[in-house]
């Protein structure tokens, strides 16, 4: 089992050595079991020992710590070569950040973003990168930055957020199946599937659904001439998942605004970026997307 | 005025005509037919001595006493066949501009596309932002909104998709309020009527339109062709254009809900093979297209609540004209020297197994070049609407109803100065072509 975790912690993921592993976890805790019942006398005079109470509760502290994963564990982590079926990174760089996902060994995912003149190191702005998909709900946060004013700051990220969560469970409750909503207004445009790796794992080659992604950033306090703050800006590149191009870049949309709905509901806009930005459009320089998909 | 000669020319007219309806499939003989439709004309013309207002497009009404059948003639600058998107904005256009004009149309009402066909939300005006394209059919589209107490889409605002910038319009209100500006403008409009023979003059053209219970000899010194499908044109032997299988058209109803026509789209059905190219083809559609949606009925047993009169089609022939747009001139927004109008809508073939709308990409706006919309070796003649010259896929861009607008009322100016200049349109500065769009409202195309 022992040799078994660790093939799985170094090397990408693959359902073939996570199959393995269970198979030796399931043959350890049943050789726990019989350990146990044919030595049940002697295993109990072991309970009156403190050491074994401490050694306990270091083994439980130990369990929440790799469960809930703060910045040290996920550090220890990341060493890994496998974060799972999505596997995602998200890493600094000299020249700004990437971000890996690779659903699978034969689709990989890269967004490479080069940060522009205006970005600061000192004071980094926030960040959110995330997936939509047809329908332009999100479907997967694949980073957002770990600040608590990131929500505020990053609105549209946040609203989009809000609204999958809401949705979701409007849907659950109903026992709706969503994909077989359509589009009220363009009437062929289905929604998509509540999960991401629907699009973006290679096993659904035949799907032309297409699928975006965006990223929303904010520095804080950044006036121009002839805003006070100047609001987030969200750019974003849709990928043909039948066929998708090896490198895309993401371009500007443009920046969130919050309107009410005809149904007095909140709701957030994109507008055009217009002379009034200054610094906010020089926060990032590019962001590239590189998708490699083998056969 | 002499009644026996004119007696004389009506029977030379009616024998031609009758030739003419029945020789339509022989080109050769079509063609026979027009030399000596020509030459009877001229008898005829010369014989009559029609009474033209001088002052006006005014035609006198005669009735022939051997077939009680009316005659009308008129002799006018500018003929524009085909009311519908280009066409009536063409035709509002040169009346505005001083040219006497009449406009001739086949259905019973002006619009086309919007109205009849019931694609009642037109676009796309904007992009990225900024209102590209304007002059008299953002001013008609404008005023129905208002009318009608309809919403304008934000153009300022990034859409998620392009068709939520498009233009809600009540059909019924659109149609009212272009009749209401050609006559203010002074355009004659014929309905039910549509070009029999086409003869070139001296003077410019002698068209003659037939309708029920109605003849009429037109003679005018330019023509604008927006019959969709560049019939005119057709009919005076210059190349079209035509892919061996037609995007379906759509056949507009409403099941169910009643329709609310200015603000919500109505279900639509394809009709395969939809062809508008004559009155067989344009009827097989529209039968085709009624069938499904009375067996639709029947299926999903719910009231049917609105149906279009027609159907509406997106493609026919294209003209060849003195240059052609590629979609790659469309996909990389080139500046023509000579742009007189914007374009501006993703590349939208639809096929049998429906549509994936190609959206250009960020800050491209497609021109469209005056020489477009001129038939190729062609003088006094110009075309708008979807018949542009254009390949198949730049003109699935095309086709749409405000950059079909756009080059209507294009079309219409530079046809205006060629009248004016006693010239062809094609030879018209262009500075002026520009100075009189933007003195009418119409945007006009630059450089990013």
């Amino acid at each position: 089992m022992a040799g078994s975790g660790v093939w799985a912690f170094a090397q990408p993921f693959s359902i073939q050595v996570i199959g393995l592993h269970a198979l030796t976890g399931f043959i350890f805790i049943a050789v726990i079991g019989l350990h146990v019942a044919n030595n049940f006398v002697p295993l109990k005079k072991y309970l009156k020992n403190r050491m074994v109470w401490l050694v306990s509760a270091i083994t439980i502290a130990l369990g929440a710590l790799f469960y809930f994963q703060p910045s040290p564990i996920k550090a220890v982590l990341g060493l890994s070569g496998n974060l799972g079926p999505a596997l995602d990174r998200f890493e600094m760089t000299d020249d700004g950040m990437k971000y890996d996902y690779a659903p699978s060994p034969s689709y990989k995912l890269s967004l490479d973003i080069r940060t522009g003149s205006t970005y600061s190191l000192e004071n980094p702005p926030r960040l959110a990168v995330w997936l939509e998909n047809q329908s332009f709900y999100h479907i997967k946060t694949l980073y957002s930055s770990e600040t608590t004013d990131a929500k505020e700051m990053l609105p549209y990220w946040a609203f989009k957020v809000k609204g999958w969560e809401q949705a979701k469970a409007e849907a659950e409750k109903k026992g709706v199946d969503l994909n077989e909503t359509v589009d009220a207004v363009s009437g062929a445009t289905r929604n998509g599937s509540f999960d991401p790796a629907d699009y973006i794992l290679p096993g659904e080659t035949n799907s032309s659904m297409p699928y975006r992604v965006m990223i929303e950033i904010n520095q804080t306090d950044d006036s121009s001439k002839k805003l006070k703050d100047q609001p987030s800006l969200v750019y974003q590149v849709e990928v043909d998942n039948f066929d998708p191009l090896a490198f895309q870049l993401l371009e500007l949309v443009g920046y969130p605004v919050k309107e009410m709905t005809e149904e007095n509901e909140e709701e957030w806009a994109i507008y055009y970026v217009d002379e009034r930005f200054g610094s906010a459009m020089s926060l990032i320089n590019s962001a590239l997307l590189t998708i490699d998909r083998s056969p | 005025m002499g009644q026996t000669s004119f007696g004389v020319f009506l029977t030379c007219k009616e024998n031609l005509f009758f030739n003419h309806a029945t020789l339509m499939a022989d080109k050769k003989r079509a063609i026979a037919d027009r030399r000596n439709f020509l030459q009877s004309s001229v008898l005829g013309a010369a014989g009559v001595g029609l009474a033209v207002s001088s002052s006006s497009s005014v035609a006198v009404a005669e009735t022939n006493e051997g077939t009680n059948k009316p005659v009308v003639a008129n002799e006018v600058d500018v003929l524009v066949v085909g009311g519908g998107t280009a066409g009536t904005i063409a035709a509002i256009q040169a009346g505005r501009a001083g040219a006497r004009t009449l406009l001739v149309e086949r259905n019973f009402q002006l619009g086309g596309a919007t109205t009849t066909g019931g694609v009642a939300f037109p676009g796309l005006f904007d992009a990225w932002g900024e209102q590209v394209i304007a002059g008299i059919g953002w001013e008609l589209v404008k005023e129905s909104v208002e009318l009608d107490g309809g919403r304008f889409p934000n153009f300022a605002k990034v859409p998620r998709s392009h068709w939520m910038n498009q233009v809600h319009v009540n059909q019924f209100v659109y149609a009212l309020l272009a009749e209401e500006k050609c006559r203010e403008a002074d355009v004659e409009i014929a309905y039910y009527e549509f070009p029999e023979a086409v003869v070139k003059t001296d003077a410019g053209w002698q068209v003659d339109c037939i309708g029920f219970g109605t003849r009429r000899r037109v003679k005018c010194k330019q023509i604008i062709d927006c019959t969709g499908g560049a019939e005119v044109v057709g009919m005076l032997g210059f190349e079209r254009l035509r892919e061996k299988e037609r995007q379906p058209g759509s056949y507009l109803y409403q099941l169910g809900s009643s329709h609310n026509p200015a603000s919500k789209q109505l279900h639509r059905l394809y009709v395969h093979g939809a062809d508008s190219t004559n009155s067989r083809t344009a009827t097989l559609a529209n039968l085709t297209g009624r069938k499904s949606i009375l067996a639709k009925v029947r299926k999903d047993k719910k009231r049917l609540m609105h149906l279009q009169p027609e159907t509406g089609f997106r493609e026919s022939y294209r003209i060849k004209g003195e240059t052609l747009i590629t979609v790659q001139d469309y996909t990389t927004g080139k500046l023509f020297d000579d742009a007189v109008s914007n374009a501006f809508y993703p590349v939208d073939l639809h096929t049998k197994t429906g549509v994936r709308p190609k959206p250009l990409k960020r800050g491209i706006v497609p021109s469209i070049p005056l020489r477009a919309l001129i038939p190729k070796g062609s003088r006094n003649l110009i075309v708008a609407g979807r018949c542009v010259s254009s390949d198949r896929l730049a003109n699935s861009g095309l086709r749409v109803q405000a950059s079909c607008m756009g080059m209507g009322q294009a079309a219409a100016v530079a046809a205006t100065l060629a009248v004016q200049g006693n010239t062809t349109p094609l030879e018209v500065p262009l500075a002026e072509v520009h100075a009189l769009l933007k003195k009418h409202g119409a945007i006009i195309p630059v450089k990013a």
